[in-house]
């Protein structure tokens, strides 16, 4: 139970920063096209 | 009785304690301390939104012409100091709430946080829709600059109390999260306003709504998980070193004494160096290299490479702040001090090679280093100070981000504007100011050097407090 409380947590914290850092690399990738 | 045994009544007599109080959040025996950089995660990824402020520039230079700005439309200076009275405020306010924050506890600052910026994002959405540039200022600007502060120190000596052995990864991950809110910001503001844009309005109003609301909710979420540590709490199997290093105390400082050491102001010089030098690359970024590189980089290329910087700015927090729980705070920052003037040197001639690859790479070394000043300097003043007031000796040395906030947009700006006007070839005018931020570097790798341990006789005695 202990860990899958950790797993939640880190996961509602991790998930819209993965969202923005694909957002960015898409971006970024315009740089070397 | 015990320090730990009174926390242990604390933590259980409920009864009579607010929600927010500090007692009602430490942790029970056996707690997993990895569920607390959540918290402080939620809390930084929302307040690392004003990176991302620029989103709104142009947006908001439209609000009464939608497609283009009307005459009685704000412009672009007086949009720009949105941000600058934000900057401003965190400062201002993690100086002046340090202490506050230390005794109210990490969940009551964390909710005080969350309701200055989420509030600070719904008085501007009303400045917005009553075009009244004042409630800008107050909402993002005031409110919002608060909720910047108290919220990014909010976590930092939770952390460090957490993580002893490792303090340096600990406020690294926490503060890694600042850098990465842009990330996240710039989207979600780009979705929200084309979600909300139709013929008669810019979506802008309805964007800050949501976006104070989702901020609000989210920071909240950080204040009801996060825990501190009972009293002489320590990781299992791990003690404090019985031969202190050179530069790292087991002593502590009171904040009211720490900030008239020499100490403090040498690290305070360090950060504004670190930073304004810093600013010099971001805040010219998408110019610079389509400047540098004309013809061969365009805006939109020069919007990613701005989104990479990012990228760098935020990953370097986490890197160079680890980095430093082994090599030391001290030789962390002459890495970032001596590469960093080696890097500043060496962009204007990576232009003129026209190697877009280096210049890059270069760059983003740059504001790798960036970043791991803001994340490595808790620790550092850990080590220096001590963990009792460490989060209280942040907020007053965040003074120098504030200072650097103003100083390094300026003088780039001052410098390549006397340029142009002097005939020099734009590609050619950011030469002097990087080899201005390489004099910067310099004396913050002087004051760097000359930081030593602080006389005993400023040592706190007696208990904690």
């Amino acid at each position: 139970m202990a860990k899958l409380k950790l797993a939640v947590l880190w996961l509602i914290v991790s998930l819209p920063l993965a969202w923005g850092i694909w957002k960015t690399l898409q971006n970024a990738m315009k740089l070397f096209e | 009785m015990s320090a730990s045994t009174r926390d242990a009544l604390a933590a259980n007599d409920t009864g009579s304690r607010g929600f927010f109080d500090r007692r009602r959040t430490i942790a029970p025996p056996g707690y997993n301390r990895f569920l607390v950089p959540p918290a402080a995660l939620a809390v930084h990824l929302s307040i690392g939104q004003a990176y991302a402020f620029s989103t709104f520039n142009i947006p908001l230079t439209k609000l009464l012409g939608i497609t283009q700005p009307a005459s009685a439309d704000w412009t672009a200076v007086q949009i720009g100091w949105t941000f600058s009275i934000a900057i401003l405020f965190l400062g201002a306010s993690a100086a002046l709430f340090g202490r506050w924050v230390e005794r109210a506890g990490p969940r009551q600052a964390m909710a005080v946080a969350a309701a200055c910026f989420g509030g600070g994002f719904l008085v501007s959405a009303l400045g917005i829709q009553s075009h009244q540039i004042a409630l800008l200022y107050l909402g993002y600007g005031v409110l919002g600059g608060c909720g910047l502060g108290i919220g990014y120190i909010s976590p930092v000596s939770t952390l460090i109390k957490w993580f002893p052995d490792r303090p340096g990864m600990a406020t690294g991950m926490a503060i890694m999260g600042f850098g990465g809110g842009a990330l996240i910001a710039a989207p979600l503001s780009l979705l929200l306003m084309n979600h909300f844009k139709t013929a008669t309005s810019t979506g802008i109003y309805e964007t800050f709504l949501c976006m104070g609301i989702i901020y609000f909710v989210f920071m909240m979420f950080g204040a009801l998980i996060v825990r501190v540590p009972p009293t002489d709490w320590r990781p299992e199997g791990w003690a404090p070193p019985l031969q202190a290093k050179a530069l790292v105390t087991n002593a502590n400082v009171a904040v009211g004494t720490a900030w008239r050491t020499k100490q403090f102001w040498l690290l305070w010089v360090v950060l504004c160096m670190n930073v304004t030098a810093g600013i010099g690359i971001l805040s010219q970024a998408s110019p610079m290299i389509q400047e540098m590189f004309t013809g061969r980089v365009s805006a939109a290329a020069a919007a990613g490479f701005v989104g990479l910087l990012s990228l760098f700015n935020m990953g370097g927090r986490f890197f160079w702040a680890s980095i430093s729980d082994y090599i030391g705070r001290k030789s962390t920052y002459v890495v970032f001090f001596v590469l960093g003037i080696a890097l500043y040197a060496a962009v204007p001639t990576l232009g003129a090679l026209g190697s877009t690859g280096l210049f890059v790479i270069a760059c983003g070394v740059i504001l790798s280093m960036y970043g791991g000043g803001f994340a490595t300097i808790p620790a550092y003043l850990r080590d220096i100070f001590g963990g009792m007031h460490v989060g209280a000796i942040h907020g007053r040395l965040l003074t120098a981000w504030a200072t650097a906030g103003v100083l390094g947009p300026v003088l780039v700006n001052y410098i390549r504007k006397f340029q142009i006007d002097s005939g020099v070839p734009k590609a050619q005018a950011y030469s002097v100011t990087l080899y201005i931020m390489c004099g910067l570097l310099l004396i913050g790798l002087l004051c760097n050097l000359a930081v030593k341990a602080v006389d005993p006789e400023h040592h706190h005695r007696g208990q904690e407090k």
